[in-house]
């Protein structure tokens, strides 16, 4: 193949028709100048197609025609540069870039141009290959831009390449032209043995070199299962050798028992010592003590936690025909290295994990929560690192494509920005899926049902070496040897395909058992429901390749993408594949289950594998780790004059973490399935911010489920108890702000942490640790008391980046997301205030609370650190909040209430400057009945302070007596009225503090992330 | 007749099949999923039904342009049954990425001889990217557009990165305009009705800055009809961009966008056998 098939190249680019744009290249402008102030005065965009296929000439034109071009708006050439057209070009440009992938980067719309032309030339496949490539045209470059400056802001080197034309070769045509990306021929290594008889250093060398991100107990205690007699005798009878693993045993142990799939710092065994209290104990399993014991205690009070802990997510109840369940990943290192692949690929991950939940859910609703560094920021990038607004924009553009190709809508979300996050950005990816109680057949849904002997189907795409050591890469920091194999882009429409016939061949119940591909691949798919049977017999030399030459370890811990491990009983094996051809998806039988008690792994008829399943799932041992909790102290922030508020309310709209993300957001589907009830948008001109997302998934029908999150990492740095109780808070408030139903709300919670095991390169260990003890004690004691059961979660540990010896670590952060119910979607209730002459309240008590705040921290940003982030951080009060909130949704169920807003970031102010924004007026508050009522707070407080358990309501007139009795007992006090015009004035006793323009607020609220333009 | 039958097309990334079902149900019709493959493989036929719809989705990722090779699947995998049906005087919608479908495959604007011939085009949005946005739209009240009978406005979402309605001979649009196939245009929300204007409004008013500010079109006869932005999204009064503000308690029910398939289910009964 390849010497002797033509490769024909296709180029293809807007045609020039009065009325019609290149957006491309206006998109490619717009960016240049808003992400890197570079402005050049013309970008042109040609898509080019490199076509290798045994197509006749005339075929080739055909295919121009048929397939390449858009005859009306788009014109094309074959096998001769556009850029040599003059009637098109009839200037040359001033520089040249072309843009494509290395070889074995998947390509999507090469992938497509491959299923056009088998449309049109039927039996060409399986010898068809497309490359894509993109050719951008500069013209009017700024002369102190270099055609390398350009090519650097437009290709990622890890996984595209790039030529160039620079202005000498433009003035010469010496247009860039890519070579074909042949995939380099591999080799296939002949599976070896990695001999564990040396001295521990080696032991280590062995694990590090190996990326197996294995610690030296884990090593000796795979050394010691292979001095084991009784094992050494079984591995003399199937041909093994006794003494030493295979590299694909050792590779399958360390996907296996790597942190990210075994949770091995949320596993050990903690000695805490708290220097203020004087405490000292010993908590054996964060994960059993904080997490799974209060979530199990609630579990028997309540009917409706169906499945929890056990599966890809938790399943929850949701009446009596429909179950839910809500899984959320984080995707930060592959993010980091490619933020578009790496993204794509946490979204499409994560909607495998939905996908793979019982014995199949449909993904019905996706969030996204990223955190990045400052947009704007200009300080030093270490080298390996890309700039925030690059990431941004790069992880923002994966996962729209990401969920809009699958038709899954975001429904919530939200972005962070903190300097920390400038060495790993955290891309938390989050889906909702829905699955019917009872399937045709009978069986429950949300229960595994293998056997021994049912068949093991591969299904989606293939393997490929795109996808090696993901789970173990994440279990390491991020360095500048990061490797690009970790790296892969996400193919959402092969997973499309194969979520459409998963769920047929779900409802035509032919699926046994069924998990996701994920981390670890095969090794973890089939090793895990390995356990179900007590074991599984694998044939590696089945298993559909994208290239050839990958070795059997390899094959086995590939974490390529699109796939899904599905058990057939062998009855229903035909009826299986023939759904898959129907949808054009690959399924292949790769093995089977058994009862054996081990994992045998076999390249044809070679074993390569042999684990038991006892060891291979319980064999890692526990870790043992010291933590140490002395709080730290931090200098109060230096208030302003307070004459300085309104300029202060206007500043602090515009700070990133409050500022605007329309523009980002509105690029989201967010409402196909046609199921939006409360949008991420709401408001007269559809642009204020929504609250919790509500969504009604069965059309027709009036009961709906609410989506939220909740995340303030800035607490962390006065106390990771604080954050964590704000967070879970906060996902209330929101739920609560749209009405949700309290008896009927679970959790999730997802914790990304600087690496907490002290070290020589962690010598901070001790407090990191103590710090996530501390929110795990939180999370204990806020859900409890909220009823609120965690019912699936994930931990990512190790978020730093050295590089170049500088080590930057991320704020602890949790992000808390809530599923509930909705009694009636009718009743929701959004955040825009309706009509002019509404009372407005603040349900709630208001602290000096002013620690952490938003506020401390532009003021501290301001001063350069002379004005400190203070020590009051919000305290959490949850007797008071529940019982508030329970009167607030009783009187929404009495449609008593019109408005309801969380205070959050930036506190009272800004909430109510969102709150107007949502219905083009303005608004009188007088803040006297908050001060008089509460101790020790100023103004400063009361309006900027982020106090728990707060919810800014109003209230048509003629209701407000109806619900001020509602609320009788709870802390609710009647500020002012929603007002006409413009203005916008704040009273504290009938003395104006100050009045700002909406105008004013709204343009600085729009402006800082505008995304460049429309 | 009793029963009208909704062929809703489904496979290779079109998503919105599940609401585009649901809507052809609760106005009274049976709708069935019909993977593209099953009619290609002879184990369905559209002769089975009085309706085919083509959903929104997002077939073959919008790859070499949006509905270009979901168009070619129908236009060569299926090109006898898709012109049997239309030329039987069935109905057919294609909404978003369906309607991309249906003007790529040249069965929108089309023509008489339903020769299927390419002669318009959604392009890229002058934004240059994809957006979800509620927009506003009126209605010709002199097309012959049986999906379109008696609808004045409408609010439904746009969510598309390419609706752009563009051609190469401008000459097509007065000959359409007179025939009455611009039959959904982009309206500014403030103005009274009538208010269509050739002229291009200002975005947002037009999400995309469509020629003439169309947002959807019919063949000659009216049978055939397509529209970038979502009617089957707004099914229902609880999903609309500013239901909180705009519908009291008491007056909920069937939502704006659900008068477009009743138009067609009624005529279905009434017209075809």
């Amino acid at each position: 193949m390849g010497t002797v098939t033509p490769v024909y190249i296709y180029e293809v680019t807007t045609r020039e028709v009065a009325g019609l744009t290149d957006a491309r290249g206006d998109a490619i402008k717009a960016m240049l100048a808003s992400d890197h102030g570079v402005s050049v005065g013309k970008v042109r965009v040609i898509l080019g197609y490199q076509v290798r296929a045994n197509l006749s000439k005339i075929e080739a034109e055909r295919a121009k025609h048929d397939l390449f071009t858009d005859p009306i708006i788009e014109t094309a050439s074959l096998d001769n540069p556009l850029l040599n057209n003059q009637e098109i070009f009839q200037k040359p440009p001033d520089i040249v870039i072309q843009v494509g992938f290395k070889p074995g980067v998947t390509d999507n719309a090469g992938q497509a141009g491959k299923d056009g032309l088998d449309t049109l030339f039927r039996n060409l496949l399986p010898e068809v290959e497309v490359a894509t490539n993109k050719t951008y045209l500069f013209w009017d470059v700024p002369s102190n831009v270099s055609a390398s400056d350009l090519a650097r802001k437009l290709h990622n080197p890890m996984i595209e390449r790039a030529a160039i034309a620079n202005r000498i070769d433009c003035q010469r045509s010496n247009w860039p032209s890519l070579e074909f990306p042949d995939r380099p021929t591999l080799d296939q290594a002949t599976p070896a043995i990695v001999d564990l008889e040396v001295s521990d250093e080696e032991l280590i060398e062995i694990s590090e070199t190996g990326l197996l991100a294995l610690n030296l107990d884990e090593m000796k205690a795979i050394q010691s299962h292979y001095r084991d007699p009784m094992v050494r005798k079984e591995r003399q009878g199937l041909g093994l050798h006794p003494n030493a693993p295979t590299d694909a045993e050792l590779e399958c142990l360390a996907q296996t028992w790597s942190e990210h799939c075994s949770h091995k710092i949320f596993a050990a065994k903690i000695n805490h010592k708290d220097t203020e209290t004087g405490e000292s104990s010993t908590i054996d399993s964060l994960f059993k003590t904080h997490i799974m014991k209060p979530t199990l205690d609630i579990q028997k009070e309540v009917s409706w936690l169906l499945s929890i802990f056990h599966d890809n997510s938790g399943v929850i109840s949701w009446n009596d025909n429909w179950s839910l369940c809500i899984k959320a990943e984080t995707h930060n290192s592959p993010s980091a290295l490619d933020p578009y692949g790496g993204a794509m690929t946490g979204i499409v991950g994560v909607n495998r994990d939905i996908l793979g939940t019982g014995l199949g859910a449909r993904p019905i609703a996706n969030t996204d929560v990223f955190c990045f560094g400052p947009p704007d920021y200009s300080g030093n990038i270490p080298e390996g690192l890309f700039h925030p607004s690059r990431v941004f924009r790069g992880v923002h553009a994966g996962v729209r494509a990401g969920g809009n190709e699958s038709g899954i809508p975001t429904v919530n979300g939200a972005i962070v920005f903190d300097e920390r996050y400038l060495g790993k950005p955290l891309v938390y990816c989050g889906t909702v899926g829905l699955m019917p109680r009872l399937l045709p057949d009978g069986r429950e849904s949300h229960v595994k049902t293998p056997s021994p002997g049912d068949v093991i189907y591969m299904v989606g795409g293939r393997v490929g070496f795109d996808g090696i050591h993901g789970a173990t890469f994440s279990s390491l920091e991020l360095t500048e040897e990061s490797p690009s194999s970790a790296v892969q882009i996400g193919d959402p429409i092969t997973q499309k395909k194969m979520i459409d016939m998963i769920i047929e061949a779900r409802d035509e119940g032919l699926i046994q058992v069924i998990t996701d591909n994920g981390a670890g691949g095969l090794s973890s798919s089939v090793g895990e429901m390995a356990e179900l049977t007590r074991g599984a017999n694998l044939d590696l030399s089945v298993v559909p390749l994208k290239q050839m030459g990958l070795s059997p370890w390899e094959i086995l811990v590939s974490e390529s993408q699109e796939r899904m491990t599905v058990g057939v009983r062998p009855d229903d094996c035909a009826a299986f594949e023939v759904l898959a051809e129907l949808h054009e998806v690959e399924a292949t039988a790769v093995g089977t289950f058994t009862d054996s008690g081990a994992f045998v792994v076999r390249m044809g008829e070679d074993v390569v594998a042999h684990l038991p399943i006892s060891f291979l799932h319980d064999g890692c041992p526990q870790l043992v780790l010291d933590s140490e909790w002395t709080p730290p102290i931090h200098p109060e922030p230096i208030l302003p004059d307070i004459s300085q508020m309104g300029e202060t309310l206007l500043r602090l709209m515009a700070r990133p973490n409050i500022a605007s993300k329309e523009w980002w957001i509105r690029s989201y589907d967010h409402e196909v399935i046609a199921q939006s009830v409360i949008k991420p948008f709401c408001g007269v001109n559809h642009d204020a911010p929504g609250d919790a997302a509500v969504i009604a998934p069965i059309h027709g029908q009036t009961q709906g489920a609410v989506i939220s999150n909740g995340i303030v990492p800035r607490y962390s740095d006065i106390d990771a108890y604080a954050m964590t109780a704000a967070s879970i808070d906060e996902a209330l408030r929101n739920a609560v702000c749209v009405g949700v139903d309290l008896d009927l709300i679970a959790g999730l919670d997802n914790f990304c942490w600087p690496d907490p095991v002290e070290s020589r390169k962690t010598p901070d260990g001790r407090y990191k640790l103590a710090q996530l003890v501390r929110a795990n004690r939180a999370l204990d004691d806020v859900c409890r008391a909220y009823n609120l059961p965690c019912i699936s979660g994930k931990d990512s540990m190790k978020n730093d980046a050295t590089l170049h010896g500088e080590k930057i670590s991320i704020p602890p952060t949790i992000l808390f997301s809530l599923i509930g119910n909705h009694s009636d979607v009718r009743k929701a209730v959004s955040s825009d205030f309706k009509s002019i002459g509404d009372q407005i309240y603040l349900c709630g008590e208001s602290h000096q609370e002013l620690g952490a705040s938003e506020l401390s921290y532009m003021l501290r940003d301001e001063s350069a650190g002379k004005s400190g982030i203070g020590g009051r951080v919000p305290e959490i009060d949850t007797t008071r909040n529940l019982a508030m909130y329970r009167a607030l949704t009783g009187a929404m169920n009495e449609s008593l209430v019109a408005s309801a807003h969380d205070c959050s970031d930036g506190g009272l102010a800004v909430s109510l400057v969102e709150c107007c924004i949502g219905s083009d007026s303005g608004a009188e508050v007088d803040i006297y009945s908050i001060m008089s009522d509460c101790n020790q707070i100023d103004a400063w407080g009361a309006l900027f302070g982020e106090s728990l358990g707060r919810i800014l309501v109003s209230v048509k007139p003629e209701d407000c007596k109806t619900f001020e009795s509602a609320m009788e007992g709870h802390a609710c006090y009647a500020l002012g009225t929603v007002e006409s015009g413009d203005n916008i004035s704040f009273y504290n006793g009938g003395e104006r503090i100050f009045s700002s323009s909406m105008t004013n607020l709204r343009s600085a609220w729009k402006r800082t992330l505008d995304g460049g333009g429309q | 007749m009793n029963q009208v039958r909704v062929a809703v097309l489904s496979g290779f990334g079109i998503n919105c099949e599940t609401e585009t079902m649901a809507v052809f149900e609760m106005a009274g019709a049976s709708a069935d999923r019909v993977h593209i493959n099953r009619l290609v493989n002879g184990e369905m036929t559209l002769d089975d039904y009085h309706i085919m719809a083509v959903p929104g989705g997002f077939s073959f990722g919008d790859h070499l342009g949006s509905g270009r090779l979901m168009g070619n699947r129908l236009r060569f995998g299926l090109r006898d049954q898709v012109k049997r049906f239309v030329q039987s005087g069935k109905l057919v919608i294609g909404i978003c990425n369906g309607f991309q479908v249906l003007v790529k495959m040249g069965l929108l604007p089309g023509d008489d001889e339903v020769s299927l011939t390419q002669t318009a085009s959604l392009a890229l949005n002058d934004s240059g990217h994809y957006e979800n946005r509620w927009a506003t739209l009126e209605f010709d009240p002199n097309s012959p557009c049986i999906w379109t009978k008696g609808i004045k406005r409408m609010r439904a979402p746009i969510r598309h990165g390419e609706g752009k309605f563009v051609t190469n001979d401008r000459k097509l649009l007065d000959r359409w305009s007179e025939s009455g196939q611009l039959v959904v245009r982009y309206v500014n929300p403030s103005s009274e009705y009538p208010n269509t204007s050739d002229e291009i409004l200002p975005y947002p008013i037009s999400p995309n800055q469509s020629w003439r500010n169309i947002a959807g079109v019919c063949d000659p006869s009216g049978l055939v009809f397509g529209l970038m932005p979502h009617p089957e999204a707004n099914h229902s009064t609880w999903l609309g961009a500013t239901w909180t503000r705009d519908i009291a308690e008491g007056e909920h029910g069937e939502g704006e966008g659900m008068a477009i398939f009743r138009n067609a289910v009624e005529y279905a009964k009434e017209n075809l056998q």
